[in-house]
């Protein structure tokens, strides 16, 4: 039987009340309006997170007139600048008159963070490797209590103890030079933790081969684990350097003499004393932050998958 | 190895042999792989609790040393210290506002920049960027900004005809204005925690719920949450944490004020200190600025504490 000869015999009815209209937004409207907000959406968050640093880098190479001279009103040169110039930049080097009258030379503090934050990255590859391995791979008595014992350092709130801190490295007599900054920080118990849950995702059947064909544990730390945790140790000595350029509360106290300061804590002094020239402050600023985020910007990677890795497991 | 511990030693068989066996030898040579970073925990992390709690206990100056034994008088005094207790408020107030905003922003920018797309990248990136740069950076860029007469937000604010504001010498506005820009430097930090939280999850839930007909949100709430509980867990009391302690901004910005709006704990202890010179009174403080960080941590960890494996 065909579908007329149902339809007219009566066997099968057709509901003939109109459909109710609804209106339906045409899926390529919607996927078009969505995707509309979505990108509208990153432009928000892109503005909002990058314009300081624009404005940062953007003024720095301005001078200070021109700065102010058009805020009002809001618009391109607000930003952007009319006379581009390095003079801020000579300033705070020293290079020029005004920077020499003032008494200006970023590049020594620049130089003591640098030399400070590569003695730490240093010493913590050197003994968090050492302890990492230790925790990861050899055999003690308790070592789950030793491993307690690091992992309780973590819950030592790290800014409210520095007075007391202070106290225990004046009385070692360290205060006031670069071990002072060094020394306090030389192994770390994130690091360790970290490159502990790394080193344990190595074959065992690797050291034990090594030991096999007479190496020594220093010998299979060298040969065997350290070539295997090389993303691991990048990772966490990233992590440490900018730890320790960003440090400020810290260099703050041990430091007193001018001239062993570091970079933060110079900044910081600067702008509070000469809070009028916001030129020379925005050209510390941009000296004290760019490296770093440069660093960032070319192994995001690695900086990303430290922060999860070491954040995530613990 | 073992067989040669447990072999039966001659009668008096002399300490130095026990000592150099084999095994004795193994431990003493891994133990002295660790024992650097124990003597730096020892020493930097452990001890300075222990000197504080004497320091507390003392009349102590740095330049005085020690002279009156105090006993808890430091403590006593706190009680009805009011400055002790505003800073103690004021600390609150900072992490109540900022954790839960921060978390919530992070939690849904985690959700919404999931995509691996190179705009998503991009964005994250932009958003990463404040984490890795210097709070004193940050805070002195952003108290150009905060500026009631030069500031780039008054300028901003001007297109759409609002007036100039006071931002950082109100005192009404003053921590608020902070808390804003710290929530600004440190959502990159919990963002990615909460995005590798997400890749975590295996899509088989997600994927059974869809087929199950569950809308986005039942999804969210129902199985994306849960199963996040963790990792959320672990943002909450590390921020908590970190925001308790905050003093770089303080000190930057505000140097405590206006009418000490903004002064913070670990800002009254730095007073305390190194411009009062009363470091008894300053250990005391962390002393016990320490407990209640270990408290509320230990709380904290029981209230979020996940029965979800997976």
């Amino acid at each position: 039987m065909s579908l007329e000869d149902r339809l007219s015999s009566g066997e099968l009815v057709v509901d003939t009340t109109p459909l109710k209209q609804e209106f339906v937004i045409p899926r390529w409207v919607r996927k078009t309006i969505g995707g509309i907000f979505e990108y509208a959406l990153y432009i928000v968050l892109i503005v909002i997170f990058a314009t300081p640093f624009v404005w940062m880098i953007l003024s720095s190479v301005r001078n200070q007139a021109e700065i102010f001279a058009y805020l009002y009103p809001f618009g391109w040169h607000t930003f952007v600048p009319v006379e581009w110039t390095l003079q801020n930049f000579l300033d705070v080097f020293g290079l020029s008159e005004a920077g020499q009258g003032n008494g200006l030379y970023f590049q020594r503090f620049l130089f003591n963070s640098l030399l400070v934050s590569v003695g730490v990255v240093t010493s913590s590859l050197i003994f968090n490797t050492m302890g990492a391995y230790f925790f990861a791979r050899l055999e003690f008595p308790h070592k789950n209590v030793l491993l307690v014992f690091v992992i309780a350092t973590m819950l030592v709130p790290f800014q409210a103890t520095i007075v007391p801190l202070y106290i225990v490295v004046r009385g070692l007599n360290l205060q006031d030079s670069y071990w002072g900054l060094i020394v306090p920080w030389y192994a770390s118990p994130f690091v360790i933790f970290a490159l502990m849950q790394f080193m344990r995702d190595i074959p065992k059947d690797l050291d034990e081969a090594a030991i096999i064909d007479g190496a020594s544990l220093f010998g299979v730390l060298r040969y065997v684990i350290v070539p295997l945790s090389i993303p691991g140790i990048v990772t966490t000595a990233l992590l440490e350097f900018q730890f320790i350029w960003n440090l400020f509360y810290w260099p703050l106290i041990v430091i007193s003499r001018p001239q062993l300061q570091m970079i933060q804590v110079a900044i910081a002094n600067q702008t509070t004393q000469t809070q009028i020239y916001w030129g020379r402050t925005f050209a510390g600023a941009v000296l004290a932050s760019v490296p770093v985020i440069l660093l960032f910007l070319l192994l995001q990677k690695y900086y990303v998958q430290g922060i999860a890795t070491s954040g995530l497991k613990g | 190895m073992a067989n040669m511990a447990m072999a039966p030693r001659p009668v008096g068989a002399n300490f130095w042999q026990r000592l150099t066996n084999r095994k004795n030898r193994y431990y003493f040579m891994a133990f002295l792989f660790v024992l650097p970073a124990l003597v730096n925990f020892l020493v930097f992390r452990y001890l300075p609790i222990l000197a504080a709690l004497q320091a507390s206990l003392w009349q102590y100056s740095l330049l005085g040393g020690y002279r009156d034994f105090n006993g808890i008088t430091h403590y006593l005094n706190m009680i009805h210290d009011t400055y002790f207790w505003k800073s103690l408020w004021v600390t609150f107030l900072f992490v109540v506002l900022k954790v839960p905003i921060q978390v919530i922003l992070s939690l849904l920018l985690a959700i919404f920049l999931q995509k691996e797309k190179w705009v998503t990248s991009f964005v994250r990136s932009a958003v990463f960027t404040p984490v890795v740069t210097s709070v004193v950076v940050v805070s002195i860029v952003w108290s150009m900004m905060y500026h009631s007469q030069l500031g780039l937000i008054n300028s901003m604010l001007s297109v759409v005809g609002i007036p100039r504001q006071a931002f950082l010498s109100n005192a009404n506005r003053a921590l608020p204005a902070i808390t804003v820009m710290m929530i600004w430097k440190e959502l990159g930090f919990s963002l990615i925690i909460l995005m590798a939280g997400l890749k975590g999850i295996p899509t088989d839930y997600r994927e059974a719920a869809i087929v199950d007909g569950a809308k986005a949100w039942q999804i969210f709430w129902h199985i994306t949450l849960p199963l996040l509980k963790r990792v959320i867990m672990f943002v909450v009391v590390t921020q908590t944490v970190f925001s308790f302690q905050v003093f770089v901004p303080v000190y930057v910005m505000t140097k405590g004020g206006p009418l000490d709006a903004t002064k913070v704990i670990v800002y009254y202890i730095y007073q305390f200190g190194f411009l009062f010179q009363d470091m008894g009174y300053a250990s005391a403080l962390s002393i016990v600025t320490l407990v209640i960080l270990l408290v509320v941590s230990v709380i904290q960890m029981r209230i979020f504490r996940s029965d979800v494996e997976y």
